[in-house]
C-alpha cells in the first residue's frame, strides 16, 4: 500500500499549533474522522478546531508533534489512500468507498472471488495470494489436502420424477426458485456416503463443487452434513461458476497459490478439462430414468425438463458410456440396450462373487440371460416391500469403499513426499495422483487379444491408455515378461498360444483374464484378483469398451457425423419442418446438384459438413450405435483417427453451441439440426427428441 | 435508523374485486405489496402502521383495472454511514464475516476486525478469535458494528461495517 501517499497540509494560510492528535501512526482512518485538534499559533488557544480526514486511508507518518507549530505549506502528516483490496458489491469493504463512482483505475484491483458462495466479494491479487498461502500453510500444518467433491452422481443421485414416496433411504425436499413454482427433488445418497465423508474429512478439507444451482447445492450439503462440519461454507455451485461448461476456471480463484494440494473427485472428466489431479469416479445411479439432473453444458432449456421417459426402458441411461454431454438420452429400443450392455454390465458380467456394483447393472446382467423378459426385470430392480410399508431397495454400490482407500493412498503418498522434500517445497498432486495410479499395475506386462482392432495402432487404443495409466506395460505380442493376457474371447491365436506357454512351464504366471479385470482395476485403483475374471471357453465377453468412468485419456465422443445424420422419415419433426421431411435420397440429390455447381469452391468445407459424403463419414467416423452393432471388429473410440478424435472432442464439448452456430456459418447444410438434439442418432432417441420437440412447440403455442 | 413516515403507494386492482369488500382488499394488497420491500430512499419498510386515506380509484382505459392512490404511515429502517448497530453474524470466512441486521446484510472485512483477532478455520463453526481466546466471534453471535458504507440499489441495501472502534465487537448478554 505504498504508492498512493498523500501529505496533509496546513489547512489555512496561517501557521497553526497542533493541540492534540486523535490518531496514531499506522492507524486506519475513515473519511471524516477527526485526525487532530489545532488552534492558531498566534492565538491564546481558546478557539480549538478539529481537522477531519478528507479521505479514507492509513496514517503512514506524523510529522508534527503535539504542541508544535506547523507552517503553511509544510506537511503535518502523510495519509496513504485505501487501495480497496477487498471489494463487496463494488464497494470497498475497508473504507466503505463506492467504487462505482470512483475513478476507473481503482476498479481493477480486487478481482479474485475467494469465497465459494459469495461471488460478489472480491479481493485483490495480493491479498488473495496472502490468504492462499495462509490456507496452504494451515493445511500442511494439519497434514491435510483439499478435496473438491462433486455431488450429482458422485455422492448422491437426484431425480425430479415422481417416485414412490415410501422408498427407503431416499430424501425428499422442495426447492422454490425465484420466479419458478419450485420442484420436488428426491435424493438418494450413495451407500456409505456418511462414512466416506467422515473418513475423508480426516485427511482432506472438503469443498463442494457442483453444477447444481446454489439452492440445490446448499440443500444437498445440508442433507450430507447437517452440522456443517465437513463442508462449512465451502460450497461452490453453478451460480458461482465462471463458466457454464467447466469447473476448472474457478480453481484459480479459490486457490490463488496454485492447485497443487487440490484433489478432485467427479464423475465427469470433461468439466475439469481432464485434469490429472482428478479421480474419475464411477457415476452413481439409483433412479433409473434420470441421469445427472445438473449436467454441465445446459441445453437452452432448464435442466429438469430433460427427462421425459418412463422408467420401463430408460434403464441403462446413466450407465451408458455417453462420452458426450448428454447423459440423459433415453433409449426405448431393446436392441440398443442389448448393445449398451457391452459397455455397462461388464463390471459384473463375469463375476458372481464380487458384488454387482449397481442396481442397474445387476438387472441387466440377468436380462442378458433372460432375453426378452429383461425389460420387466429392469423396471423393478429388487425393490422389496418391508413390513412397515417402506420399500427397501437393494443398492449394492460399494464404490465409496474403494474411493476412500484411493484417497488415503494419495494423502499418504503426498505427505511422504513432502517429508522427504526440503522445507518450503510442496509436492504437486497433479503429478502425485498419476504416480499413485501408476503403482496399481506396476510390474505387470499385458498383452491384448481381440481388444484392439487390427487396423488400429495399439498405442492409440483406450485399453492401452487405461493400462498405461495404471502403470502396466503393454506389448503387442508375448515377451518373457508378459504376465497377463487380456482377451475378449477364447479361441484367438494369442489365447491358444498362451496355453502353450503355460504348458511349457516357463512362464506359469501368465494370467488369462477378460477385459473386465482391467476395467475393474482402473475403477478401484487396485490389482484385483485375476481369478475372479477368468476367460471362459466359448463365452464371449462383451466388455471390449471400457466403461465411461475408467477412461483416463480424454474419451473420444460421439462423432460429429452422427449429429448430422439424415433424418429418417416418419417422425414427428418431419411433419413440422418441410426441410426435415425430405428423405435422405432427396437431400442427397439436392446435395449433388449443389455440389456440381460449387464443385471447385468445395474444398474449404470439411468432409463432415458435406451431407453427400455421408458414406465416407460413416466409415471414418461412424455414429455410435452403428458402431456398437458392428463392434465385433471395431472398438468404437479406438477406430477414430487422431484428427477426428480431436475434432469430435471439440464437438462434444460444444456440440450444442456448435449446432446453433453452424447453419449460419455453413448455409449449405441441408438438414438443420434441432437444438436439443443429443449427439446420438439412435432411432428411439430420435423419437424421444421428436416428442420433446413436439412438447416444446406445443408449449410455444 | 428507524423512522415513522408517511408514504404513498398506488394499488392496481383487478375488476373481479369490485364489490362490497373492495376497500379491504385494497388494504390487504397494500400490506402485501409494501411491507418487507426496500427502496433506496427510505430503506426497508418494516410495517404499515396506519392507512391515512385511500383516494378515488381511477379506471384504466381499455383494461378495466383500477388504480387507487393510498397514503399510509409506515415504520422504515434506513441504515446510514457511521451508524452503530447490533447485528447477528451469519457467516465467517477468511476474508471477513457477514452479519445480518434485520433485513440488512452487512460485510465486515478481515481488515476491519481488530488485528488481534485471528481467523480460525479449523474449529466448527469457524470463528475469529483473539490470542488470549477470551474474545470469540462465530456464527449466530451478536456483534455491535459501525456502518462505513452502504450500497443502495433500487431493490436493496447492502452495508459494509467495521469493528475498529471503541465499544464495538462482541456483545455479551
Amino acid at each position: 500500500m505504498a504508492d498512493k501517499t498523500m501529505p496533509i497540509f496546513v489547512p489555512s494560510e496561517k501557521p497553526l499549533k497542533v493541540v492534540k492528535w486523535k490518531v496514531k501512526q499506522g492507524v486506519f482512518v475513515s473519511q471524516g474522522q477527526i485526525l487532530f485538534l489545532y488552534n492558531d499559533s498566534s492565538g491564546t488557544g481558546t478557539d480549538i478546531k478539529k481537522y477531519k480526514a478528507v479521505r479514507a486511508g492509513t496514517i503512514s507518518s506524523i510529522k508534527v508533534k503535539e504542541g508544535d507549530i506547523a507552517e503553511p505549506g509544510a506537511p503535518i502528516a502523510e495519509l496513504e489512500e485505501c487501495r480497496h483490496p477487498t471489494v463487496m458489491k463494488e464497494m470497498c469493504a475497508e473504507c466503505g468507498a463506492d467504487l462505482r463512482t470512483d475513478e476507473v483505475t481503482n476498479r481493477d484491483v480486487a478481482v479474485v472471488p475467494m469465497v465459494h458462495s459469495v461471488p460478489e466479494l472480491k479481493v485483490s491479487e495480493e491479498l488473495a495470494q496472502k490468504l492462499g498461502r495462509e490456507d496452504a500453510d494451515r493445511l500442511l500444518k494439519d497434514r491435510k489436502l483439499v478435496l473438491l467433491v462433486d455431488l450429482d452422481q458422485t455422492l448422491v443421485h437426484t431425480t425430479n420424477d415422481n417416485i414412490p414416496p415410501n422408498l427407503k433411504g431416499v430424501l425428499h425436499f422442495f426447492l422454490r426458485g425465484p420466479g419458478c413454482p419450485g420442484r420436488w427433488c428426491h435424493t438418494r445418497l450413495r451407500p456409505r456416503t456418511k462414512e466416506f465423508l467422515e473418513s475423508a474429512s480426516k485427511n482432506y478439507e472438503l469443498h463442494v463443487c457442483t453444477f447444481g444451482a446454489r439452492q440445490y447445492a446448499h440443500a444437498i450439503a445440508d442433507l450430507l452434513d447437517p452440522e456443517k462440519k465437513y463442508f462449512s461454507h465451502r460450497i461452490l455451485s453453478r451460480d458461482e461458476c465462471f463458466d457454464a461448461r467447466t469447473k476448472a476456471a474457478n480453481l484459480k480463484a479459490l486457490f490463488p497459490c496454485g492447485d497443487n494440494m487440490v484433489c478432485i473427485i467427479d464423475d465427469r472428466e470433461d468439466v475439469w478439462r481432464h485434469a490429472t489431479n482428478l479421480i474419475h469416479v464411477r457415476p452413481y445411479s439409483f433412479f433409473q430414468s434420470t441421469g445427472d439432473i445438473n449436467a454441465p453444458p445446459p441445453p437452452e432449456n432448464e435442466k429438469p425438463k430433460e427427462k421425459v421417459t418412463s422408467v420401463k426402458n430408460g434403464a441403462q441411461v446413466n450407465q451408458m458410456p455417453t462420452l458426450d454431454a448428454e447423459p440423459e438420452q433415453k433409449d426405448a429400443s431393446k436392441n440398443k440396450e442389448n448393445k449398451e450392455e457391452g459397455g455397462n454390465g461388464i463390471i459384473v458380467a463375469k463375476d458372481k462373487e464380487v458384488k454387482s456394483s449397481n442396481t442397474e447393472e445387476k438387472p441387466s446382467e440377468e436380462a442378458d440371460q433372460e432375453g426378452d423378459e429383461r425389460i420387466a426385470a429392469e423396471a423393478e430392480p429388487r425393490w422389496v416391500e418391508t413390513s412397515d410399508g417402506q420399500i427397501e431397495v437393494e443398492d449394492p454400490d460399494d464404490y465409496l469403499i474403494y474411493l476412500e482407500d484411493i484417497l488415503k493412498r494419495i494423502h499418504k503418498h503426498f505427505y511422504d513426499n513432502y517429508d522427504k522434500m526440503g522445507k518450503n517445497q510442496i509436492p504437486d498432486l497433479k503429478s502425485i495422483i498419476p504416480e499413485v495410479k501408476c503403482e496399481v499395475l506396476a510390474g505387470t506386462s499385458l498383452v491384448f487379444s481381440g481388444l484392439v482392432p487390427t487396423h488400429q495402432r495399439l498405442e492409440t487404443s483406450r485399453a492401452y491408455q487405461v493400462a498405461r495409466s495404471l502403470g502396466a506395460e503393454v506389448t503387442q505380442d508375448y515377451s518373457d515378461k508378459t504376465t497377463h493376457l487380456v482377451a475378449v474371447r477364447a479361441g484367438t491365436a494369442k489365447v491358444n498360444a498362451s496355453r502353450k506357454i503355460g504348458s511349457d512351464g516357463k512362464s506359469n504366471k501368465l494370467h488369462v483374464v477378460t477385459p473386465d479385470w482391467l476395467w475393474t482395476c482402473a475403477e478401484r485403483w487396485e490389482r484385483v484378483d485375476e481369478r475372479l475374471y477368468p476367460l471362459q471357453r466359448g463365452g464371449q465377453s462383451s466388455s471390449r469398451r471400457p466403461p465411461a468412468h475408467c477412461s483416463s485419456p480424454p474419451p473420444a465422443p460421439a462423432p460429429v457425423a452422427a449429429l448430422r445424420k439424415r433424418t429418417p422419415s416418419g417422425r414427428f419433426m418431419d411433419t413440422i419442418n418441410p426441410l426435415l421431411s425430405f428423405s435422405s435420397d432427396d437431400i442427397a440429390d439436392m446435395d449433388r446438384e449443389v455440389e456440381d455447381i460449387f464443385n471447385e469452391s468445395d474444398e474449404s468445407s470439411s468432409d463432415e459438413e458435406k451431407p453427400g459424403d455421408d458414406d465416407l463419414d460413416d466409415e471414418e467416423n461412424p455414429p455410435e450405435d452403428r458402431l456398437i452393432s458392428v463392434s465385433a471388429e471395431n472398438s468404437m473410440q479406438d477406430s477414430l483417427p487422431d484428427r477426428l478424435i480431436q475434432d469430435s472432442q471439440e464437438a462434444t464439448n460444444d456440440s450444442e453451441m456448435d449446432d446453433e452456430s453452424r447453419p449460419r456459418k455453413r448455409p449449405r447444410r441441408s438438414t438443420p439440426p434441432s437444438d436439443d438434439e443429443p449427439p446420438d442418432d439412435d432411432d428411439s432417441s430420435w423419437n424421444l427428441m421428436g416428442a420433446a420437440l413436439e412438447k416444446e412447440l406445443l408449449a410455444q403455442d | 435508523m428507524f423512522y415513522h413516515i408517511s408514504l404513498e403507494h398506488e394499488i392496481l386492482l383487478h375488476p373481479r374485486y369490485f364489490g362490497p369488500q373492495l376497500l379491504d382488499i385494497v388494504k390487504q394488497k397494500l400490506y402485501t405489496e409494501v411491507e418487507g420491500t426496500c427502496t433506496g430512499k427510505y430503506g426497508f419498510v418494516i410495517a404499515v402502521t396506519a392507512i391515512d386515506s385511500i383516494g378515488a380509484g381511477l379506471i384504466q382505459p381499455g383494461q378495466g383495472f383500477v388504480v387507487y392512490p393510498v397514503k399510509y404511515k409506515a415504520i422504515v429502517f434506513r441504515p446510514f454511514k457511521g451508524e452503530v448497530l447490533d447485528a447477528i453474524v451469519t457467516q465467517v470466512n477468511k476474508v471477513g464475516m457477514f452479519a445480518q441486521i434485520g433485513p440488512l446484510s452487512c460485510f465486515i472485512s478481515h481488515h476491519s476486525i481488530p488485528a488481534d483477532m485471528e481467523f480460525c478455520p479449523n474449529v466448527n463453526p469457524p470463528c475469529y478469535k483473539s490470542k488470549q481466546e477470551d474474545n470469540v466471534i462465530q456464527e449466530e453471535d451478536v456483534i455491535r458494528l459501525k456502518i462505513v458504507g452502504t450500497r443502495v440499489d433500487a431493490t436493496g441495501i447492502f452495508a459494509i461495517g467495521t469493528l475498529m472502534d471503541d465499544y464495538l465487537g462482541l456483545v455479551t448478554q
